[in-house]
Order: C-alpha cells, then sequence, then structure tokens
C-alpha cells in the first residue's frame, strides 16, 4: 500500500465509508424523488417527506465525511473478497432459480456454491449437506409449511 | 368474587384433553416457525386457517394464538444464537443476546427470554383478565396526533440502541424511513421510490431487510475472520444464568412487562415499539450503559418481557373491540367469524366459556412453552457446536426460503442479496443496522399519522399539542433528546481534552 | 413430396390428438392454479381458502392456491396473462380495484388478455358511524358538510379502493366536499371511527353485517338495492343520491383458454355458490353471494370502466 504513509496519519476509514454511504443513498433518494408533489404542510405531497430526510441523510454524509478527514486514522479491517462473492453469488443463484427451476435446484445450488466461501470445507461434507438441508428442506418448508415454490422444473 | 367463578369458568374450559392437545399444538407449531427465520406466523395462520373449519371453535382459537404466542418464543432463539432477527421486535434481542451467545453465554441468554417471556406473559394475561375494556378503551384514544408523538418518541430510542456514534445511528435511522416510506403512498396513491419496479408497489419487506442486512451480512463478516468462529464452541460456560445475571434482570424483565402491556394494547406497532423503548428504557436506568451492545443481560430481559407481554395484550382490542391490531389477529378475527364468533364488547357477556378459556388456555400455553423451551435450551446450545462450515450453508436455506415464502416470488430474495451486500458495507463503515430497522418500522407510521392529523385538523398544527397523551409524549420525547445530547456533549468534550494533552 | 405430406399429417394428428387428451383429461391429470392477488389472510384469501374444498368436490380435481400480493393486484394479473392458456391457471379479481388500475396508470399486462370466468360476490359498499354519533342518515352527513365545508372526514381503506370511489362520486352528486381520510384496511378505519377521529368510515356490508352493531351503525349503503345482509340500511338512491358502488370478486382466466373448459370452470362455481353447504359457510363469512357467469359480469365492466374513465377525467385520485 503506497498511499498508507500519506493517508495513514488522518482519516477515519470507517467513517469516510459511512459518509459515502450516506452521501450516496441521499443522494439517490433526492433523484428517485425528484418528480413527487412536494404539497405544503397541511396538505403534504407524496414527495415531502422522502426529500426532506433525503437531504438530511446526504447532510449527515457529508458532516461524518468531514469528521472522518479530520479525526485520527483507523483502519477499515480487513477484506476478503471470496466469502463476500461466492455468498452473494449463492443468494443470486437461489433467487434465480427458485423460481423457474424450483427447490431442489435451487437449494442445490445455494448450499454447493454456499459451501465453497469457507476454504476449510471438504467435497464430501458439501455433497452431505446438500443431500441432508434439501431432504429438510422439502419436507419442512414445502410439505410441512406449504411454502408455496414448485419442487422441480416441470 | 365474579372475576374468580370467570376464571374457574375459564380454567376448566381450557383443561379439556382437546384443548389441551390443541394448545400443546400451537405452542410447538409456533416455536417451530418462529425459530426458522422468515417463516411467520401470519402466513402460517393462513395455512392452518382451512383446517380449523373442522375444529370446535374453542379448539381452533386456542390452536391458532399458541402459535402466534410460540411464534415470539421461538423467533428470540435464532436472534440470540446466530444475530437473526425474524421479526421487528426481536431486532433488538439481537443486540446483546448475540453478543452473550458470542461470549459463551447463550444459554443464560435463552433462559432470561425463556422466563422473562413466561413472567411476562403471566402477568398480561392477567392483565387481559381484569382491566382488558377499559385498556381497550385507552387505546382508542390514540388518534393520529398521538400516533405521531408516539413514533417520535420512538425514533429517539432508535438512536439510543446504536452504542457507536449518534449522528451515524440518525443517518442510519433516516436510511430507515426512506425505505419504509418506498412503495405506493397512502395518501395520495401514487408510488414512490420504486425505480419503476411493480415489485416494489407495496414497499419492502421486513423480512428482505432483516435477513440482507443481519443474516447474509453476518455469515460473510463472520467468514472473512476465521479466528472469531471457533470461539463460540469453546467459550460455552454453563447453561444457566449465574445469580448475578438474576440481580440484574429482574428489574428489567418487570419494567418491559409494564411497558408491554400498555404499548401492547395499542393497534398498529405497538409490540414492536414496546420492545425497542424497553431497551431504551434499560440503557437509560443503568448505571452503566457501556455494557449494551456488548453483552449486557438487561438488554435481553426487557425487551424480550416487554414483547411478549405486548403479544399477550394485542389480543385486548381483537377480544373486547373486534379491532384486529396486527396482520396476526386480523387472521385470527378472520377464524372467529368462519366459526360464527362476533368478537366485541358482547362476546364476553354472549360466550364467556370462549372468552375466558381462550384467556386461561394463554396462561396455560405460556407455561408449557416455559416448559418446552428450557430444556431445548442445552440443545440450541449444542448446535453452535457445530463447525460453522456446516452451520452456515443450514442458516442460508432458511434464510432464502424465509424470504421467498413472504410474498412467493424470488425477487424478494434479490433484493436481500442487495440488502447482504448493503449490510456489508455498513458492519465495514461502523454503522449499527438496528436503528435503520427501527426507521423502517416507524417511518410509514410517522407520516401517514402525520399527514391524517394535518389533514383533519385541516393544516392546524396545534393538534399535537392540544391532545393531552400527545403533549405528554412530546414533553418524553423533548426530555429524551436532552439526555441524550447530554452524554455526546460531554463525550465531544472529554475527546477535545485527551487530544489537547497529546 | 408425399414424404412432407406424410409429416405435416403426422404432425397435424399428434397436436389433434394432444389437443383432445388435454381436454379429456382436464382437470384431472394435475392440479389447477388458483392465484389469490392478496396475502394470506385477507378477505378475499379467507374466502378463497373456504371454497377451496368445495370447488375442488365439484371439479373432481385437485386445486392450490398460490397467493401472489402486490400492486393491488397488478402482480398476480401479470402473473395470470403469463401463464399458459391450457385452463390450469385461474385468478380471483376484485373490483372496482380490478377496473380502477385499468384508468389511473399504465399496467403490466394487456387487461384484453384476461377474461371473467365467474362473478361470486357482489359487496355493497358502506359508510358507518360510530354508534352515539348525531348523524343520522346520509342527509345528515350531506348537511353537515354544506354548513362546515371540509368539516366531515371520510375514513376509506385507501386510494383508489371503493369507499374511496364512492367519496368522489358522493362529492359530485350532492356538491360538497369531504376531506379523504385513507388508511390501509378496513381494521384501521374502524379503530379511528370507534375513537372518534373519523366523522365517517368506508366499510362493505361484509364487514358488519352479522357483526357486533353495538359500538357502529351504518348509515347507508351504495347497493342498487337493499342488501338481504342489511335489510334494515337504505340505499343512497333512496336518500336521493344516484350513487351506486361495490365491491364484486369473482375468478378469471386468460381469454385464449379453451372455450369449453371456461364453461366447465364457471358452472362448477356456480354449483359451488348455490350448494346448501357453501351457503351456510358464507353466511359465516358474511360473504354476499351473488353468483354471475363470466359473460354476464364481463357485460357490465364496460359501464363501470367508463365511469371510472370520468371520474378520473374530472379528478384523478392519484396525484
Amino acid at each position: 500500500m503506497a498511499n498508507r504513509s500519506e493517508l495513514g496519519r488522518k482519516g477515519n476509514k470507517p467513517d469516510l465509508l459511512a459518509g459515502l454511504i450516506f452521501i450516496v443513498i441521499g443522494a439517490l433518494g433526492l433523484w428517485a424523488g425528484r418528480d413527487l408533489r412536494m404539497g405544503n404542510a397541511a396538505m403534504m405531497g407524496p414527495g415531502y417527506l422522502p426529500l426532506i430526510v433525503s437531504a438530511l441523510i446526504l447532510l449527515i454524509g457529508l458532516g461524518v465525511t468531514i469528521m472522518g478527514l479530520m479525526s485520527s486514522s483507523e483502519p477499515i479491517g480487513v477484506i476478503r473478497l471470496r466469502p463476500l462473492l461466492i455468498i452473494l453469488l449463492a443468494v443470486a443463484g437461489f433467487a434465480y432459480a427458485a423460481g423457474s427451476l424450483g427447490f431442489i435446484i435451487a437449494a442445490a445450488w445455494l448450499i454447493g456454491i454456499g459451501s465453497l466461501a469457507d476454504p476449510e470445507t471438504r467435497l464430501r461434507e458439501i455433497a452431505a449437506s446438500i443431500v441432508v438441508l434439501t431432504i429438510f428442506g422439502i419436507l419442512v418448508f414445502i410439505v410441512g409449511l406449504g411454502v408455496q415454490m414448485p419442487l422441480g422444473p416441470f | 368474587m365474579e372475576f374468580f367463578d370467570s376464571l374457574i369458568l375459564g380454567f376448566s374450559t381450557a383443561v379439556t384433553p382437546t384443548n389441551l392437545l390443541f394448545c400443546l399444538i400451537g405452542a410447538l407449531l409456533g416455536t417451530l416457525i418462529g425459530v426458522l427465520p422468515g417463516i411467520g406466523p401470519t402466513a402460517t395462520l393462513a395455512i392452518l386457517l382451512p383446517i380449523t373449519f373442522f375444529l370446535p371453535p374453542l379448539a381452533a382459537l386456542i390452536m391458532l394464538a399458541g402459535i402466534f404466542y410460540g411464534a415470539q418464543y421461538g423467533g428470540s432463539t435464532t436472534a440470540i444464537l446466530v444475530n437473526l432477527p425474524g421479526e421487528a421486535s426481536s431486532v433488538v434481542t439481537a443486540i446483546d443476546g448475540y453478543q452473550m451467545a458470542k461470549q459463551g453465554r447463550a444459554g443464560a441468554a435463552l433462559a432470561i427470554a425463556a422466563l422473562g417471556s413466561f413472567f411476562a406473559g403471566t402477568v398480561s394475561t392477567i392483565g387481559l383478565a381484569v382491566a382488558g375494556p377499559t385498556l381497550a378503551g385507552f387505546a382508542l384514544s390514540f388518534g393520529p396526533a398521538e400516533y405521531f408523538s408516539l413514533t417520535i418518541f420512538g425514533l429517539l430510542c432508535a438512536t439510543i440502541l446504536a452504542s457507536g456514534s449518534v449522528i451515524k445511528a440518525i443517518g442510519m435511522i433516516g436510511i430507515g424511513l426512506l425505505l419504509g416510506w418506498v412503495g405506493t403512498d397512502v395518501n395520495s396513491g401514487s408510488e414512490r421510490l420504486t425505480f419503476g419496479a411493480v415489485e416494489l408497489f407495496d414497499g419492502i419487506e421486513f423480512v428482505v431487510i432483516a435477513v440482507g442486512l443481519f443474516g447474509i451480512a453476518e455469515i460473510i463478516v463472520n467468514l472473512e475472520t476465521p479466528e472469531s468462529r471457533g470461539l463460540i464452541a469453546t467459550k460455552i460456560t454453563s447453561l444457566w444464568p449465574t445469580r448475578d445475571d438474576f440481580r440484574k434482570a429482574w428489574p428489567a424483565v418487570l419494567r418491559g412487562t409494564g411497558l408491554g402491556t400498555f404499548l401492547g394494547i395499542l393497534p398498529g406497532g405497538g409490540a414492536t415499539l414496546s420492545a425497542f423503548s424497553a431497551y431504551t428504557l434499560e440503557k437509560k436506568v443503568s448505571r452503566n450503559p457501556k455494557e449494551f451492545g456488548r453483552g449486557a443481560i438487561q438488554g435481553v430481559a426487557g425487551p424480550e418481557a416487554a414483547n411478549n407481554a405486548g403479544a399477550q395484550s394485542s389480543f385486548i382490542p381483537l377480544l373486547t373491540l373486534g379491532i384486529p391490531s396486527n396482520a396476526v389477529m386480523a387472521m385470527l378475527l378472520g377464524a372467529m367469524t368462519i366459526h360464527g364468533i362476533t368478537p366485541g364488547p358482547s362476546v364476553m357477556h354472549n360466550q364467556p366459556d370462549l372468552f375466558w378459556g381462550l384467556i386461561a388456555s394463554m396462561w396455560i400455553g405460556n407455561l408449557m412453552l416455559l416448559v418446552i423451551n428450557l430444556p431445548l435450551i442445552g440443545l440450541w446450545v449444542k448446535l453452535l457446536t457445530v463447525p460453522y462450515r456446516l452451520l452456515y450453508p443450514a442458516i442460508l436455506v432458511f434464510c432464502c426460503v424465509g424470504v421467498y415464502s413472504v410474498s412467493n416470488r424470488a425477487f424478494d430474495v434479490a433484493l436481500a442479496v442487495g440488502f447482504g451486500f448493503l449490510g456489508y458495507l455498513f458492519r465495514k463503515a461502523k454503522c449499527e443496522p438496528g436503528p435503520l430497522l427501527l426507521g423502517f418500522v416507524l417511518g410509514p407510521l410517522l407520516e401517514t399519522n402525520l399527514r391524517r392529523a394535518m389533514l383533519i385538523s385541516q393544516g392546524s398544527p396545534s393538534v399535537f399539542i392540544e391532545r393531552p397523551i400527545s403533549l405528554a409524549l412530546l414533553i418524553a420525547s423533548a426530555a429524551l433528546f436532552v439526555l441524550l445530547l447530554v452524554p455526546a456533549i460531554r463525550k465531544t468534550r472529554e475527546e477535545a481534552f485527551v487530544e489537547e494533552e497529546a | 413430396m408425399f414424404k412432407v405430406l406424410k409429416t405435416l399429417c403426422i404432425g397435424a394428428l399428434t397436436v389433434s390428438a394432444a389437443a383432445t387428451a388435454a381436454h379429456a383429461e382436464w382437470p384431472k391429470d394435475r392440479p389447477i392454479e388458483i392465484v389469490v392477488a392478496f396475502a394470506p389472510g385477507g378477505s378475499t384469501d379467507v374466502m378463497a381458502r373456504a371454497m377451496q374444498p368445495f370447488l375442488e368436490k365439484e371439479l373432481g380435481a385437485k386445486t392450490v392456491i398460490v397467493n401472489k400480493p402486490g400492486a393491488s393486484g397488478e402482480i398476480a394479473y401479470t402473473y395470470l396473462s403469463q401463464a399458459k392458456p391450457d385452463g390450469y391457471t385461474f385468478s380471483f379479481i376484485n373490483t372496482p380495484g380490478y377496473l380502477s388500475m385499468q384508468v389511473q396508470r399504465k399496467l403490466r399486462y394487456d387487461p384484453k388478455s384476461i377474461q371473467a370466468v365467474a362473478r361470486i360476490v357482489d359487496d355493497p359498499t358502506a359508510y358507518v358511524v360510530k354508534a352515539d354519533s348525531p348523524i343520522k342518515s346520509l342527509k345528515d352527513l350531506i348537511a353537515q358538510a354544506k354548513a362546515k365545508p371540509g368539516s366531515v372526514s371520510v375514513g376509506t381503506s385507501g386510494v383508489g379502493t371503493d369507499d374511496h370511489l364512492a367519496m368522489i362520486l358522493l362529492e359530485q352528486a350532492a356538491g360538497v366536499t369531504l376531506t379523504h381520510v385513507p388508511f390501509p384496511g378496513a381494521g384501521e378505519t374502524r379503530t379511528a371511527l370507534l375513537g372518534g377521529h373519523i366523522t365517517t368510515g368506508g366499510l362493505n356490508v361484509s364487514e358488519f353485517a352479522g357483526g357486533d352493531l353495538s359500538t357502529i351503525r351504518p348509515l347507508v349503503t351504495f347497493g342498487d338495492k337493499r342488501s338481504p345482509e342489511a335489510p334494515d340500511v337504505p340505499t343512497a338512491k333512496e336518500e336521493g343520491f344516484e350513487v351506486f358502488m361495490s365491491s364484486e370478486r369473482g375468478l378469471a382466466a386468460r381469454r385464449d383458454i379453451p372455450a369449453d373448459i371456461r364453461a366447465k370452470f364457471s358452472e362448477a362455481v356456480k354449483r359451488v355458490v348455490e350448494s346448501p353447504e357453501f351457503k351456510e359457510e358464507a353466511k359465516k363469512l358474511a360473504l354476499p353471494l351473488a353468483y354471475l357467469s363470466g359473460e354476464e359480469w364481463e357485460q357490465q365492466m364496460p359501464k363501470r370502466l367508463q365511469s371510472f374513465q370520468d371520474i378520473w377525467n374530472k379528478t384523478p385520485w392519484v396525484q
């Protein structure tokens, strides 16, 4: 990290990230609500409170960013991409498969891919997890609790 | 005397073998669906409703009610064990309960939750029996102005939920409010903040956000830091709370019970608010509020008691006025009408055996839940000794199916992926998700009641201070705000001094 | 040449054989999906689940109830319009929402692709007041609104619902201004009414008839004649205001499903609605049963749709 020495002294990284998130969400709120009617205090339109709160979030974001720049340095902590990407991919795959391909394929994907997020996992364990959890899921959720999801792609 | 006669009538109807059996089935089923995140009592009741056509009316109601309060018991289990609140009221339980579990005290947290819930259930059931009709009148005096002032108070409570920076907590509440306003605006009927997605016209479901921010994000963070994982298993101490735990917990349970019984009566959001305000109360009366967020047992005991008391007293408006205060009560109302019972002021006189039988069964059900849950604690804690690499895929399955089942659509699961990523960013930015969820729950209440009050008063804001309950709530909010500012000012001053010295 | 002809013949034979097979087998070979456009526990869902066993008996087939809540029904109707036109997917539709949404926004499905199969319930809109309210009739209500404009607040179960549309029609018919206070549902409206926070509230007849009438008093219904479930309540027409509004529920399917399947299904619904056992069940749920065949129901729709279009052109209820 080349910039550690330059930025290392000042700059609370978590606060800077928080500020950025707030600014982005506040701006997004203002943009999404740009066409909403404001109205007035007596007859508030649908945009009245959302726009005020979006602006507030944006301001808080700016404030947190400034405070983060001025306060003493704090690192952001470890970031490992493997668990982040794999878990999100596994759940997204489940979302894609659940509607069309049915529970069995969706669950197998979720468990199989999801298990890869942990480097310690062994192949045999993944296979066992897939079988046990899928059967458990079918019995408890689909049959027992009547969750309305097709079992397979038929 | 009349009261004791009624009580005896109630117990004699409730302890028939059939009614006891259905009480047990309801309590067990409730515990099961409470433990499974996302699968809520509403959907389960809907599925079971047709089955109850074939049951005697009282047995049907006893079972359905049992599912509801059983789910309240079960809901705290996943919140404590894996930081996954299944519904709004267990968000607070997760804050300190999960920290306790991480310190190897999951058993103590679960036991206090169960005991506190039982105590609260008992007290509020008695409250329901003694003062139901009077309390219901109190609920009716809450108009839009009162609800608005109550939500203002609730939002201030939300800032206290966070143990870190207050300004970030306010930002998170703001994001929660915005998320709560996504969808069709009740007052104008126009859709907003939906980015044109028709799936968002009815807003975002609570479970979607909770599973994303808590469930999925927690798994990612846990996998990122392998050293923090194995610890839970090795550190497990005792399954039972220590003497010190009990000493700390019982006043919290008492306060929580009182708060929950009163707030639970209010239709719409009362029961949820009770858990949040109980947490705030505990943190404010505690001598060392710094413990909160790091595994304070009061932070589990108070809200759990309040939550369960609130669940019981939410039956009051249904039974005495025929008003369902939440979706589950609406289902019960449906079940009653199917059986030809009309809940309302007359049910107490026309069908006393049914009214008192149901109330007696609630107490019996609470007792059963205690008996079921205490031995289960050992089993739940054992579950934590399962290696994390085997545990988290199972949690993922529960999360995904739970989210899907809310509206039977994959869109919500995809949305949960987004919230999972956002939750991960929040962790990295040291922003606590609790206040966001409270803002999300209170946002619609805040806005609709503010606008409704202004509509009815034809634009005059004086309505908020002219009505006594509303005024009292606003004064309480102002006092809380001052309390909130004082430590914040003191803290920044202390920090300033520290920097000067350095 | 011969080969091509042969293939064509075989192809045609297979297709027609498959088609007849599908018709002949319907509805025995797999469950019929019945979509409910609302979450479990809502009144439509409760009705659907109450009907299910009776419908299964009449059809001699299994049915599955699938909840597709969202966007006041648009998600379910879109799903229905995308289903295979094989007679295995039906959906409950509710008026006026089904019609008024065609007026108020651009939809994700083509309303022409859906056809009503059978109407089951016709539930008149009604206005109720608190039992001790000084307002005794619709005339009183209008008189107060004329004396103090804006002082009469009407609680409804949301923008564009039957209670709200009835309010707009009443405003136009009587030349008054009422204050609209929308709630998310009938339960909340009733609570606000009992607490005295609103003057009157819109409920459907099934939502109060047969219920506890010690705390609320029905003022008027907007049916074309007095409702058999609430025979003591006058209609708006009797009070001198030509305002008609009700909320109907029934079943619909894709327009291009085989006609004989549609007819069979409609007949089965009719037999259910007319069976004494189901009537008993419906009485408990206070459902004002009013069967109409799909064709009869469809004939009424253009007129209502036009009236909503007229209201919308004058005062769009969504702003």
